[in-house]
């Protein structure tokens, strides 16, 4: 799922739509407009709008809205959306707490 | 750390079959799922099956699950619930989360069979409570007994949106419409049906375009889309709902895939990003196999299958099955599985079917795709519609089956032999007007798209009887008056119960029948109560 991506920022003067406040990860209330704006700063990657964001790094771990970040990237890159590298997947795959974190390994 | 020799992720239809034969074939199986009950969305599933009966068509759902809970439990299958598992890492280990620890297991072999989720569709007002996806609703009506709304707008009018707009009903909601930004409806006919002659409208190439409310859900503007997806200016209808129910898709969820270093394809025709496969659900990922929805977005009865390859595989594999006793099972299950990609609706034909006419050649019902209903005239033609010419015999089935769906429990309903699927199991059921019909309403409640009934044209001078299938509680009293209603949910006028008869054996769908004007003989097909 590796790609070489152009890394040109997106030229001109990042242009506000109407649609902007619309929340697109509930988890962690991010907006369209900040998902956008994200990607006028350079962040071309689902990971990095993530890490700019916090988009996709709340509970339910960007099960409900990866879809509609990968989209709104695309959209605004002119790409596909599956042109758009997603983010990593890896262990945690769910939400755990640090106590249960710490207790991996420890006899019962 | 334990090792076991299978490791199944995933307690759901594809999870538990791949245990079951497995472990019939002798091996140590333990199965994890993070939910509280096994089963998957099996447990939420009441209405009846489609497929043959070695499909466990005309089943419910939640039946089903229960058996294959049992057929495991039986087996000696370990099922490890509230477990989440976290990871997959090299050499087939896993972590999972148990009991407020990380645990570490091991296996020889790991069946992925996490299933899906929900997709969603963001608009303005989306986050406010009352928009909830059709899973959740089913988790609400199914397992908590809890309603979700008074009135409810359900968007999408796949399978999942047709069955959960018609267990809305059940649960005594008022379902508003069912919109789909689609020019056709994605579902069956046969589940469309039912929801539109209770008088449910449908709305094609429309599209929510926001919910209105400040603390929640008060009502939804929806708005009709041209063949390019755009809003037509002007088109504008406002709902008044407490509750937009979303059915827009599901995603495989394919996290434990990845981190399993599966090579992955992003496959439109799967549902989204899916590991890539053998044909026995191996993966790129020696000994890691995907099975089910996580493997591509399909029905329960296609996951169980799946599981059943899998698990047959594994077995060959580690020696537990011969090779001739692996192909005999594999060339079954395949077959089996192949006859549930048939037709209109099957995993290859979905978007380049034909939405002209039927496989045998019968022109489809346009109405039907784009209302939800067949208009009255468009449905004599279908092998299932008895002739005209021999109703005046009696009792007779009128079968209105009218695409090609991978489903044939009712040959199997008439003991008589009156009904026929020959052929492909796709193919439309057709009537034998040599058969003598004893009104035993078998075929009428065995059909899963409730798209059977039996008229009687000679009940009384000027009179019909037409029986239905009839899922709503509490069901009305013989002698009782009520509204006949057409195929799209118009009324007729007034119809009286003559009987309500239901059984063990019918499962839950009462055959209702009413008498009618003998001119609405073939119109009538919904009573509804005062």
């Amino acid at each position: 799922m590796t790609m070489k991506m152009e890394r040109k920022l997106i030229q001109g003067d990042f242009i506000p739509r109407a649609d902007d406040e619309l929340i697109v990860c509930r988890c962690e209330e991010i907006t369209q407009g900040e998902i956008r704006k994200a990607v006028y700063d350079g962040m071309f990657t689902m990971n990095e709008v993530k890490r700019y964001l916090r988009a996709g790094m709340g509970l339910c771990q960007g099960q409900t809205c990866s879809r509609l970040v990968q989209n709104i990237i695309a959209r605004e890159l002119g790409l596909a959306p599956g042109e758009v590298e997603i983010s990593t997947s890896r262990s945690p795959a769910r939400p755990i707490q640090m106590k249960q974190m710490a207790k991996d390994g420890v006899k019962k | 750390m334990k090792r076991y020799e299978l490791i199944i992720i995933g307690a759901g239809p594809a999870g538990l079959s791949a245990a079951i034969e497995a472990a019939s074939n002798g091996m140590q199986v333990i199965v994890f799922d993070e939910n509280e009950r096994p089963g998957g969305q099996l447990f939420k599933q009441i209405h009846k099956f489609f497929g043959s009966k070695e499909h466990k068509a005309k089943e419910r759902g939640f039946r089903i699950g229960e058996k294959l809970l049992k057929e495991a439990e039986d087996l000696g299958v370990e099922v490890q619930l509230k477990a989440a598992v976290m990871g997959i890492f090299d050499d087939k280990e896993i972590s999972v989360m148990l009991d407020g620890r990380v645990e570490h297991y091991r296996a020889n072999n790991i069946v992925i069979a996490t299933g899906a989720s929900e997709k969603m569709l963001p608009f303005p007002g989306w986050t406010l409570p009352g928009v909830i996806g059709a899973g959740a609703a089913q988790t609400m009506m199914n397992l908590h007994g809890l309603k979700p709304g008074a009135r409810v707008l359900m968007v999408g009018s796949g399978n999942v949106g047709l069955v959960v707009g018609y267990q809305l009903l059940q649960a005594g909601c008022k379902l508003e419409a069912v919109i789909d930004a689609a020019p056709r409806v994605g579902g069956y006919g046969v589940h469309a049906a039912k929801l539109a002659r209770t008088g449910v409208p449908f709305y094609m190439s429309h599209t929510i375009k926001e919910a209105d409310g400040d603390s929640c859900v008060k009502g939804a503007a929806i708005l009709a889309v041209d063949s390019s997806w755009q809003p037509i200016p002007g088109s504008e209808k406002y709902l008044e709902v407490d509750t937009i129910c979303m059915a827009v898709g599901l995603s495989p969820m394919s996290q434990l895939a990845r981190t399993a270093h599966c090579e992955m394809e992003n496959n439109p025709l799967k549902g989204g990003l899916v590991s890539i496969c053998n044909k026995y659900g191996e993966t790129s990922t020696p000994g890691v196999y995907a099975v089910g929805d996580v493997a591509g977005i399909e029905e329960a009865s296609s996951a169980m299958i799946q599981g059943k390859i899998a698990g047959a595989a594994i077995s060959f594999d580690k020696g537990y099955i011969s090779e001739a006793e692996f192909t005999t099972r594999y060339e079954e299950y395949q077959n089996s599985l192949m006859q549930l990609r048939e037709g209109m609706f099957g995993h290859k034909d979905k978007d380049s079917a034909d939405t002209e006419h039927t496989e045998e050649g019968y022109t489809l019902s346009q109405s039907l795709l784009s209302k939800g209903y067949m208009e009255a005239e468009e449905i004599g033609e279908y092998p299932g519609i008895y002739p005209a010419e021999y109703r005046s015999k009696g009792v007779f089935p009128v079968i209105e089956c009218s695409q090609n769906i991978p489903c044939n429990p009712c040959q199997d309903a008439c003991k008589r032999g009156c009904i026929k699927v020959s052929g492909k199991i796709t193919n439309l059921p057709s009537v034998d007007t040599s058969v003598e019909c004893t009104a035993c309403g078998m075929c009428v409640v065995s059909c899963p798209g409730q798209a059977i009934f039996l008229v009687d044209e000679t009940l009384a001078p000027g009179y019909a009887s037409v029986a239905i299938p009839y899922e709503f509680y509490p069901l009305p009293e013989p002698g009782s008056k009520g509204l006949a209603l057409d195929r799209s949910g118009t009324s007729l006028g007034e119809a009286e119960v003559l009987k309500v008869q239901s059984s063990k054996a019918m499962d839950e769908t009462a055959v209702l029948t009413m008498k009618v004007p003998v001119e609405w003989s073939m119109q009538a097909r919904f009573f509804q109560v005062y």
